[in-house]
């Protein structure tokens, strides 16, 4: 079996070697360079742009504003692109760093010096700076805005219930908005040849975004080709077609030439979205024994003034625990700020801050184990719809997560573990996601050289997908992994589902299940009926796939190799076909992943510097395809989000309502030095339920509660409970 | 240039100066300023239209290379543009993540926030000079086993980071490597893994 096996990544030659190639190493003869100016004020309109002298400096091709673009065809469907309004369209701005023009030149450089003697004159006025400015303007948008979730839930009537309750927790609790802040930079290629329109695009999904260009320019999709093999980093700002991927295109048609837009450091954190802050309230009524019996969730979150996106913090909420009366609201505010976009884990993340973050208070009010709290309300099936789990084995999470961690040491009073001047803190929190399927499509060709081929269009993201995926061709075919290549990255191969939420082992992977099983079906057929195969005439039943061939299931003497099967039949390839349809609706399983985090902080009490020394997570996850990625995801998921723990911080000014630290300089994330021990255990349970494969995603759920355990520790360690992230040493002294 | 810049240790502060220095030396080349205050000299160069190219000769790999670039190209951009490398890589063009970090005489430098120019008769490694032809080198072969990476695009600049801290101390603490490496962002976070990835390319050394 190559499935689980911890092998190493099939990729991993090219990534250590300089050879891997992401969208900006891929290189096209003539190509232009586009570089875009971004606006300087976030609010008004730009009353008049000069731009004479940026197009008579050296090696300028073209300097496109709104006064002087190209039309868009129409304005390709949200949320898959970015922003409901398309760049350039006219002369009003909504945010810092939008753009307001796009000088191409012969190279990088050139465009860059031109774009510094563009001269612009704006009318400003006046910007609503912050989701504070805009609290009491905050709504539930028309349409339920760009969620796939509804912005509210009711079940029973949780206002009486909760007046009702002896014992209630309501508090405040705050996120900050959050960069995706990947290293490679977006970056986007285009050239035209007539109305065939080729473009290399650091994207999450070609087959999400490929519809999106071409519904701008107005060209059948067929005639779109999009690919990306490698993305250098996503985590959800990949996900979607941000204005820079329609300038390419745009620019291309200008100069006739193909143009690269690769942008800045700083247009990452302005242009391709952001987790948005979030001011949300939740309150907890339960009885005295730790029954919940009333839970109230409210979040509001900034948006754009273009768009109405949710930071969909409260829409996990109805899932969690088995509460009998429950209101979860999701509203937004408009501020002068880019969209937002899907970040790991939207919604989810920071919703799961404020509500674990308020068990841990209900606990400590009670006197309970926070671990016991969460038992007591344990949801054995899905409190929304009554259907059973197709797999969940968070109690044994709990179990395992616990021991490891030693929480059975853990002396409840808060202060109570020192260690020299270091304050000590052991914390908890859950964590939940809701599985989410989508259709899939992949091929497999076996090949009459005993080897296969996959084919879809997946991205490589970094999550493993390649590597899982190829092990699962295999162990259908019964090769080495190392016999399965892949092409992928295309948007001329079958659709894969898109590598984001998720998606790509419980859909992609089925898919690629599927096909293996059909190529292996095909062969079968070819050797029983062949007369010349030690097979011939067998019950195709009896026949499986075994080292690099088929053989009886009961007489392993008996049987062939494909490369023979095939090379006596002059059969160069025979394909199989995965088509997997997620059950939608309609499925007798409510699915979802599962985890829980234990953490102990350490605080220095002169500099109150939270320290994360030991971090131990358990996951409910299905199978597990490979345990070296799935490891290695699962503490990156971790880490990342202990940056929104203890430092990450996209801080608007509280005038302009711009960004403030737009670097990397400045918008710190974990390096090196700050991780302590993180420690990972799955809980494997395959889940047939959920998909033909047994596995569920893990990219999301492994970063799903980890503020609330730093919180929660912190508040163990010091009696301080911090209900804003991140928790910078300001909030202890 | 100056020997003593070059052979300081790779801070920050010492790449900042470098890139200041090349500053002031385009304002001097477009004939206008001093090359005694690089604010200014900045500013001035920017008013003029600088050369349009400058010949520059180096060690790539261990190949010789010579090209013609515009003075304002970056290391990094020279790398990738005019000699088609695509190991080293654009994170930040602003020296914060360690994408673009390429062996400078075998000390670590980010190529991003100095200028190709700069480096007349220098010799560069980068991770696609690592390996010795298939076999790889091995903090390469590491990294593979260890699983030290997971989008890789960061993964070239660690590499080469990684292959640069064990000639500064072949024997790092594990302490030691969280440190020294942490001029190296890694936004999937595989940390936990380059770490043990280097250490076991030390332990394998010693």
């Amino acid at each position: 079996m190559a499935i689980g096996k911890a092998i190493s990544r099939v990729e991993a030659g090219d990534k250590v070697t300089g050879a891997a190639r992401y969208t900006e190493d891929v290189r096209v003869a003539e190509t232009a360079h586009a570089v875009l100016l971004g606006s300087a004020i976030s609010a008004g309109r730009v009353r008049g742009i000069d731009t004479r002298r940026a197009e008579r400096a050296p090696g300028v091709l073209a300097v496109i504003t709104h006064l002087n673009r190209p039309d868009f065809a129409a304005v390709p469907p949200t949320p898959y692109t970015a922003e409901g309004r398309m760049p350039l369209v006219d002369d009003r701005i909504h945010y810092a760093g939008q753009y307001i023009a796009v000088v191409v030149a012969e190279t990088r450089e050139q465009a860059e010096h031109a774009a510094t003697l563009v001269v612009v004159d704006y009318h400003r006025t006046s910007p609503v700076p912050t989701l504070d400015a805009a609290l009491s303007q905050a709504y539930i948008p028309r349409e339920n805005g760009l969620a796939r979730v509804p912005s509210e839930y009711r079940r029973g009537n949780a206002e009486a219930a909760l007046a009702a309750a002896p014992v209630r927790v309501e508090e405040e609790y705050r996120t900050a908005a959050l960069s995706h802040a990947p290293i490679e930079p977006s970056s986007t290629l285009a050239y035209w040849e007539g109305d065939r329109l080729t473009i290399y695009d650091s994207t999450q999904s070609v087959h999400m975004h490929r519809p999106l260009v071409a519904i701008a320019f107005g060209v059948p999709e067929d005639r779109v080709r999009m690919y990306c093999s490698l993305v250098g980093g996503g985590f959800g700002n990949k996900s979607y077609s941000w204005p820079h991927v329609f300038l390419a295109p745009m620019a291309a048609r200008v100069v006739r030439r193909p143009v690269r837009v690769t942008i800045s450091r700083k247009q990452v954190f302005t242009g391709t979205g952001h987790m948005a802050a979030t001011v949300q309230t939740v309150r907890l009524g339960a009885d005295q024994d730790g029954r919940l019996r009333a839970l109230i969730h409210d979040s509001v979150n900034q948006t754009s003034f273009i768009d109405d996106r949710q930071e969909t913090a409260s829409a996990i909420t109805p899932y969690v625990y088995a509460v009998p009366d429950l209101y979860a609201r999701i509203r937004v505010t408009k501020v002068n700020t880019g969209t937002g976009g899907a970040m790991r884990t939207p919604g989810d993340s920071a919703g799961a801050f404020a509500l674990e973050s308020a068990l841990d208070e209900l606990a400590h009010r009670l006197g309970m184990d926070p671990l016991e709290l969460r038992r007591r309300n344990h949801a054995d099936v899905d409190p929304v719809s009554g259907r059973p789990w197709s797999g969940k084995q968070l109690l044994a999470c709990y179990d395992q997560a616990a021991e490891r961690f030693g929480w059975d040491r853990r002396n409840p009073e808060p202060g109570s573990a020192r260690d020299g001047d270091d304050l000590i803190g052991y914390g908890m929190a859950g964590g939940q996601r809701t599985e989410h399927q989508r259709p899939a499509q992949a091929t497999v060709d076996l090949t009459d050289d005993g080897t296969a081929v996959i084919r879809s269009s997946m991205v490589e993201i970094g999550g493993g997908g390649l590597t899982t995926l190829s092990q699962i061709a295999a162990d259908g075919l019964g090769l080495p992994t190392a016999a399965v290549t892949f092409q992928h990255g295309d948007s001329a191969l079958p659709a894969a589902a898109p590598t984001f939420g998720s998606m790509t082992s419980g859909s992609t992977g089925s898919a690629v299940k599927l096909a293996a099983a059909d190529a292996l079906r095909a062969a079968i057929d070819l050797a029983v009926g062949d007369r010349r195969s030690p097979l011939h005439g067998a019950d195709p039943d009896d026949v499986v796939a075994h080292e690099g061939g088929l053989r009886l299931r009961d007489r392993p003497g008996d049987g062939e190799s494909y490369r023979a099967l095939l090379r006596r039949n002059r059969i160069n390839t025979l394909r199989g076909d995965g088509d997997f349809q997620p059950e939608g609706e309609d499925a007798e399983h409510a699915m979802a992943t599962f985890g829980v985090h234990f953490t102990e902080v350490r605080i220095n009490r002169y500099l109150p510097r939270v320290r994360v020394v030991r971090h131990v997570a358990a996951f409910s996850i299905g199978r597990v395809l490979n345990a070296k990625t799935a490891r290695n995801q699962a503490q990156g998921g971790i880490i990342m989000r202990l940056g929104a723990a203890l430092m990450e911080n996209q801080r608007p000014d509280p005038v302009s309502g711009r960004f403030i630290s737009p670097a990397l300089t400045d918008y710190h994330v974990p390096v090196n030095a700050d991780i302590g021990e993180i420690d990972v255990i799955f809980v494997e349970e395959p889940d047939t339920n959920a998909n033909p494969l047994g596995a569920r995603g893990l990219g999301e759920i492994c970063a799903v509660g980890i503020c609330a355990s730093v919180a929660n520790a912190v508040h163990h360690a010091t009696g301080k409970r911090v209900r804003s992230l991140p928790i910078t040493p300001d909030k202890l002294l | 240039m100056d020997e003593t810049t070059r052979e300081s240790p790779p801070s920050r502060r010492a790449f900042l100066s470098r890139s200041l220095t090349a500053g002031a030396g385009l304002a001097a080349l477009g004939g206008t300023g001093t090359a005694t205050a690089a604010a200014p000299a900045v500013a001035a160069a920017a008013a003029v239209d600088p050369p349009e190219t400058l010949p520059v000769s180096l060690t790539v790999n261990g190949r010789r290379r010579t090209l013609r670039t515009d003075p304002r190209t970056s290391l990094l951009d020279a790398l990738r543009e005019d000699l088609g490398l695509t190991g080293p890589k654009k994170g930040c063009n602003q020296g914060a993540c360690g994408a673009c970090t390429v062996l400078l005489d075998g000390t670590r430098i980010l190529s991003c926030i100095t200028f190709a120019v700069m480096f007349e008769g220098a010799e560069i490694t980068t991770v696609e000079g690592l390996a010795d032809g298939d076999r790889l080198h091995p903090v390469q072969r590491a990294f593979v086993e260890h699983d030290g990476f997971q989008c890789g695009f960061c993964t070239s600049g660690q590499i080469t980071s990684a292959v640069g801290l064990l000639a500064e101390n072949p024997r790092p603490s594990t302490a030691e490597i969280k440190e020294l490496m942490s001029g190296n962002l890694c936004r999937c976070a595989a940390y936990p893994n380059i770490v043990a990835a280097v250490e076991s390319a030390a332990e394998g050394r010693s």
